[in-house]
């Protein structure tokens, strides 16, 4: 590094690090851009295809005594468009969205973790692939989208429909809870220097939430696919009333993933409004620090309602009433936003343009949605309507409205940005009106079936009930919809092949992503910008050159590394240099080793998985392999005169949050098992002569000392580590500690009795099973970082290893103490 | 991340925060109280309640004086928060004091 480098060598120099090749190589990419592509692209195949189950829906439904289909396959048509839509469309193309626009939006060259995305996206695509198979064989879930139990339960599902539903869905929950967690991470530490928290974009904050609200919500629903999986596979009867179990549990488990998961779609679409309308209205968002506040309660008010799906399944009136006002009460927030939106407009100078329109569209639907939403929220009309096709209609609008409406305005906002091309308009106006007109005509149709007694997933109904003209037209609707699709779709290639192509920031916007050559570059920003003001104000065309030019921070290129700055998540203050690893193949072979795990279950053979867990866990434990240095480095320059340490000589690095968040991730998980079992204890039928299991005190008290002995012990090292001293006893004695409450947990487990004879012995079974995975997860770390010592990759100030090790060892000794308690609990001992 | 920085971003969840645990005490009272027959389920309930409403209504209160980004931007959405973290309090909770806890 001597002396600057011009513009154009800079840019060879960065591409050269940066970039991935084409062909086969490009199945190693980890880089956000194209991975984000990647996940919006197969976002919208299975958007296609969950539209091509939609049309077949509305094909049967046209007519009365429809035989197109019959009821066995439009059951399984009906779930899948439902799983295709929530799971593989809506979820996967926030996230794509996300993982692309973000590190662009903060200033930044990439997310903290990107074989992570990586391995996201394999996830996502082997996940999906294995339900769109399974529809092709005619085996697909055929139980409805939220697969309720006793129907989804082995006596009523008897092939591997529910199976692939449970197994599928998981495996691509994978990448949900990956990508939340990255995005997290990635927007605390990842922003360009001096944006503070109160600088950020706002959506950056909706991503944030979403992020956060990812994180804790989707544990239940991992949770309950387990649970349900190991009544299916093994019998352990935690939903079957006549063992202690109980359907309702798997209700509770799914809507507390379920209703969050509809605001985890809706929040990042408001921040494109968020976004966008600002744009468009030629000023500043108007309250700002107002609709932060609004997003925080959204994020936690919206955890608070799922029970307004379980109505009518009878529940007390002081629940109902909980509930209830709670419900109303989201509807505040959202307010708050749309009247900011509104009022952003009211008081901007307006121009009109194709994304405008969509966000006209937005809020026509979406308002009519959310008012239907208070309708159902109050208790007397939900019983009136509860599975009707008012529900229906109702989701539609909000889900349509909330989230596919603005991400087309997000679409024809940011397409010149992914494509370096603007749009030629021919056709996107009639696209949009045949969109708006189709969706009106095809939902707004259901509320009156609905009230006319419609319910929601039958096959066929009678000519005599005044619904056919309805289902006629909302079909007819339907399929005007499906042609306004095709045409934004043709749009787009229109604009692939022959769009405008534009020098810079065409819409005169006011965020980070326009201040880069468009198409971006594998590396995003020659140099790192300084924000020293609201990074929603500030001028993308004068500050792009300035930053190709290497003027800003980081603006070379250094010892082949692909380098990035972090910052206190706060205040943005510089800390560190992030080195990000390069392209490989380890997320590919990792996901089909995952992928393995799962086709072994789902094919019922059992004792292959366990070898394909292994497998997984040796490719993660390679990840880090080549991460980190063997001396202390110090700090470096980072241009402008400033310098800063790498990440492995920092404590405050994104591994160690990211960490510390998947724990709570984790801990979600475990909390929603403890209720489970509460909740068994307390409400399920058939617990007064219940067998209890056998727990042995002493070996329940050994097995906690020894993984409270291993927190201990864990956290002994790192402060050894600290201090400048050996780490190795405390390392070793870790998993020693570990290893030895593995083992006793296992002895219980084996020596409680028969778990399929009731759900007392079940719970206990699987808490334990929790807590000896975990004590075992312990000894890994532990080892790996001993392991990590021996190369020489610790010291004092190299100190990230000895901090995991920590983390995870105590976290399985708190989870030791938990569940050993449940456990006798259950067995009578407490 | 000065003190008054980390302040103002716990306190712009902890309303919230404090509403949640407020809601799982309540629910989960009201299950127990159903399940074991409790004689004094209704005053346990309103004794939740005002115990539950302590903490948001002192949350609502709190102005931090913070000087310099980010804590003044957030110190404001941090008492808007809180603010409306009591309001739901209030409302979503009222029921605990005379609707019919138990089937």
């Amino acid at each position: 590094m001597t002396g600057k480098p011009s513009p154009v060598r800079l840019h060879k120099d960065l591409e050269t690090i940066w970039k991935t090749p084409p062909g086969i190589a490009r199945l190693s990419s980890v880089n956000h851009t194209i991975l984000g592509k990647r996940f919006m692209l197969l976002a919208l195949i299975f958007f296609a295809i969950g539209g091509f189950l939609s049309m077949l829906i509305r094909a049967q439904l046209a007519t009365p005594h429809s035989a197109f289909v019959g009821p066995e396959i439009y059951n399984q048509i009906f779930t899948m468009h439902g799983t295709v839509m929530m799971f593989l469309f809506a979820i996967p193309m926030l996230e794509g969205f996300a993982i692309y626009m973000l590190p662009k939006l903060l200033g930044a060259r990439d997310l903290a973790f990107p074989r992570v995305t990586a391995y996201g996206f394999w996830c996502y695509f082997f996940g999906g692939s294995i339900l769109v198979i399974a529809m092709l064989a005619g085996v697909a879930p055929d139980s409805g989208w939220f697969m309720y139990t006793p129907l989804s339960s082995r006596p009523y599902t008897a092939g591997i429909n529910a199976d692939v539903w449970l197994l599928g869905i998981t495996f691509v929950e994978i990448s949900a809870v990956t990508a939340a967690i990255e995005i997290f991470v990635s927007i605390l530490k990842l922003r360009a220097p001096g944006m503070s928290l109160a600088r950020m974009p706002l959506m950056a904050w909706y991503m944030l939430v979403t992020a956060g609200m990812m994180i804790v919500g989707f544990p239940p629903l991992i949770l309950g696919s387990i649970l349900l999986e190991l009544e299916r596979a093994f019998d352990l009867p935690f939903f079957d009333p006549t063992r202690g179990g109980d359907s309702l549990l798997w209700q509770h488990l799914f809507w507390l993933f379920g209703h969050p998961e509809v605001y985890i779609i809706f929040l990042p679409a408001a921040g494109v409004l968020s976004t966008i309308i600002p744009v468009f209205a030629q000023r500043q968002i108007l309250g700002y620090r107002a609709i932060i506040a609004a997003i925080v309660a959204m994020g936690f008010l919206s955890f608070g309602l799922w029970v307004h799906h379980m109505f009518t399944v009878g529940i007390p009136h002081l629940a109902l009433a909980f509930f209830s006002a709670a419900s109303a009460l989201v509807a505040i927030p959202t307010a708050i936003q749309i009247f900011a939106w509104i009022g952003t407009l009211a008081s901007g100078r307006p121009r009109w343009d194709i994304p405008m329109l969509y966000v006209f569209g937005f809020f026509f639907v979406f308002v009519i949605g959310g008012l239907t939403g208070v309708m159902l929220a109050m208790v007397p009309f939900n019983t009136q309507a509860h599975d009707s096709y008012f529900v229906v209609a109702h989701l539609h609008y909000v889900l349509v409205g909330g989230f596919v409406f603005p991400m087309l305005a997000g679409l024809y906002h940011w397409l010149p940005h992914i494509t370096g091309r603007q749009s030629v308009y021919r056709l996107s106006i009639p696209a949009f009106w045949l969109i708006f007109i189709g969706f009106n005509v095809t939902f707004f149709l259901m509320h009156l079936t609905g009230l006319m007694g419609m319910p929601r997933r039958i096959s066929t109904y009678p000519s005599n009930w005044g619904w056919d003209w309805l289902n006629l037209l909302s079909s007819v609707g339907g399929f005007i919809l499906t042609m306004g699709f095709s045409l934004v779709l043709v749009d787009m290639i229109l604009q692939f092949r022959f769009g405008r192509r534009f020098r810079r920031d065409p819409w005169r916007a006011q965020t980070l992503e326009w201040a880069m050559p468009t198409p971006p570059t594998d590396y995003n920003f020659a140099s790192l910008p300084r924000v020293d003001m609201r990074a929603d104000a500030i001028e993308p065309a004068p500050l792009g050159p300035v930053l190709a030019s290497g003027e800003g921070y980081l603006g070379f290129a250094r010892n082949n590394q692909q380098e990035t700055l972090a910052v206190d998540m706060m205040t943005g203050v510089i800390e560190h240099i992030v080195i990000l690893p390069r392209r490989t193949y380890l997320p590919l072979w990792t996901a089909l080793a995952t992928g393995g795990f799962f086709v072994s279950l789902l094919l019922g053979h059992y004792w292959l998985a366990p070898f394909f867990a292994l497998l997984v866990t040796g490719l993660i434990l390679l990840w880090p392999a080549s991460l980190g240095f063997r001396e202390d480095q110090g700090p470096v320059p980072i241009g402008r005169g400033e310098t800063a340490p790498f990440d492995a000589e920092s404590t405050s690095n994104a591994a160690i949050l990211a960490n510390r968040t998947a724990l709570v991730t984790n801990a979600t998980l475990f909390s929603s098992l403890l209720f489970g079992g509460l909740f068994l204890i307390v409400v399920a039928p058939n617990w007064d002569s219940a067998p209890a299991p056998l727990v042995p005190v002493w070996l329940s008290i050994l097995a906690v000392l020894a993984a409270v002995a291993g927190g201990a012990s864990a956290f002994f090292a790192r402060a050894t580590n600290r201090a400048g001293g050996a780490v190795t006893g405390g390392l070793a004695g870790a998993v020693l500690a570990q290893g030895i409450a593995t083992a006793a947990f296992l002895a219980i487990m084996a020596g409680m009795g028969n778990p399929t004879a009731h759900a007392s012995i079940a719970i206990a079974f699987v808490t334990l099973g929790y807590c000896a995975l975990h004590s075992a997860i312990g000894a890994v770390i532990a080892g790996h970082a001993l392991w990590r010592k021996h190369q020489g990759y610790v010291s004092a100030r190299r100190a990230t290893d000895p901090e995991l090790a920590f983390l995870w060892n105590g976290y399985a000794g708190i989870t030791a103490v938990f569940g050993a308690a449940m456990a006798l609990l259950l067995g009578g001992i407490l | 991340m000065s003190a008054g920085d980390r302040r103002a971003l716990i306190l712009l969840i902890a309303g919230f925060t404090a509403w949640s645990f407020g809601f799982v005490l309540l629910y989960g009272l009201q299950a127990l109280g159903c399940a074991y027959d409790w004689p004094a389920h209704r005053a346990i309930l309103i004794a939740a309640y005002i115990v539950t409403l302590a903490p948001l209504a002192w949350l609502s209160l709190i102005k931090v004086r913070a000087e310099g980004e980010p804590a003044s931007v957030l110190a404001l959405s941090a008492l808007w928060a809180n603010r409306a973290a009591l309001a739901a309090g209030v409302l979503t909770f009222f029921p605990a004091t005379f609707a019919s806890a138990c089937i």
